[in-house]
């Protein structure tokens, strides 16, 4: 089963012990090269970016993502979350360049697996869909894939 | 996929890192020794808002590829500071500049003048041609023609002489000239065995 970021961006995040509301799905934390989420970043509470890990969410559903404890979100701590959670790196949205210095398009959304935050694909704006193997690196320039 | 572009179409280009998706810096010029008819590299600027020179350099060894939209290398640490690379990489002279050359036939009739470097972007880039201009050429094509360059092209800061045969590898389009660079180095090949 594989869900979209597009759609998950939004959706309600929920404390499981308190069964409270902590915020939204705001953008997605990925490591590098872009493999898995690793963190979702939680917007409504705070004027800072919150981070929530990964391993903290119990369960990624297609109405609310629940995390285990409200003091499981945290502020950024490395660079790349930092600037990840600030959108200067995206994956959505992303321009698209192969290794042979072709444009090929943005990134219009992003297959991932809720169960493990795996990424699994990438549709690029003219439909096409890349494969997360073929993915090399995400960059505040540019998602770089195989040519 | 091997693509022929002219030099002064990668001025201005992003240099993008495969293993970051940075761009960490951008085509300022081509530096092309005219002498050996071989691409050395290029000079660069920086990237966004505080625009300038870098002294760094970048190798025409240490691409992966030019493409339309960017210049790829591998990582940051192909760019090279000035003071490790050859001296004609380091300080480009503009006066060895191959632009503007007059171009002659071995028969003692003038072509034009040399407006472009044609560069081969597949793997290490090369310099595979010469496009030129002249009032010559205009019955043939316009304004665009190509020659493949050999290395037995004689070229100083004056003229490039043209050997007898080159000629018939001549285009007027750069789609075409892919082709016939290609014919030009069998032939070459065949001629020195």
């Amino acid at each position: 089963m594989t869900d979209l970021m597009t759609k998950a961006l939004g959706r309600n995040v929920l404390a499981a012990d308190t069964a409270t509301s902590v915020g939204k799905v705001k953008a997605f934390v990925v490591d590098q090269p872009p493999r898995t989420i690793t963190a979702i970043h939680v917007a409504g509470r705070k004027r800072s970016p919150e981070l929530v890990d990964w391993s903290a969410v119990t369960g990624f559903g297609p109405d609310a993502v629940m995390v285990d404890t409200e003091t499981s979100l945290r502020e950024a701590e490395a660079d790349r979350e930092e600037q990840m959670a600030r959108h200067r790196v995206e994956l959505l949205g992303s321009k698209i360049l192969d290794t042979l210095g072709y444009e090929r398009g943005e990134v219009a959304d992003v297959g991932f697996d809720p169960e493990t935050g795996a990424i699994d694909h990438v549709i690029t704006g003219d439909g096409q869909t890349v494969p997360v193997a073929a993915i090399r690196a995400l960059g505040s320039y540019a998602l770089v894939i195989e040519a | 996929m091997s693509t022929l572009l002219r030099a002064s179409e990668v001025s201005g280009l992003p240099v993008v890192s495969i293993a970051d998706g940075e761009d960490v810096a951008e085509i300022r010029d081509v530096v092309f020794d005219g002498g050996s008819h071989e691409l050395l590299g290029f000079t660069l600027n920086k990237r966004g808002f505080f625009r300038g020179k870098m002294k760094d350099r970048l190798d025409a060894s240490g691409i992966t590829a030019i493409g339309p939209a960017a210049v790829m290398i591998a990582d940051d640490d192909e760019l090279v500071e000035r003071g490790a690379v050859a001296a004609p990489l380091a300080k480009p002279d503009s006066g060895r500049s191959v632009i503007g050359v007059t171009v002659m036939t071995e028969a003692g009739v003038e072509l034009g003048e040399i407006a472009d470097v044609v560069l081969l972007s597949a793997g290490v880039p090369r310099a595979v041609g010469y496009q030129l201009t002249g009032p010559k050429l205009e019955g043939r094509s316009g304004d665009e023609v190509f020659i493949p360059i050999s290395a037995q092209m004689a070229i100083s800061g004056e003229a490039l002489v043209l050997p007898a045969n080159a000629q018939e590898f001549v285009r007027n389009d750069l789609a075409g000239f892919g082709a016939a660079v290609a014919d030009f180095d069998m032939q070459q090949k065949g001629t020195q065995q």
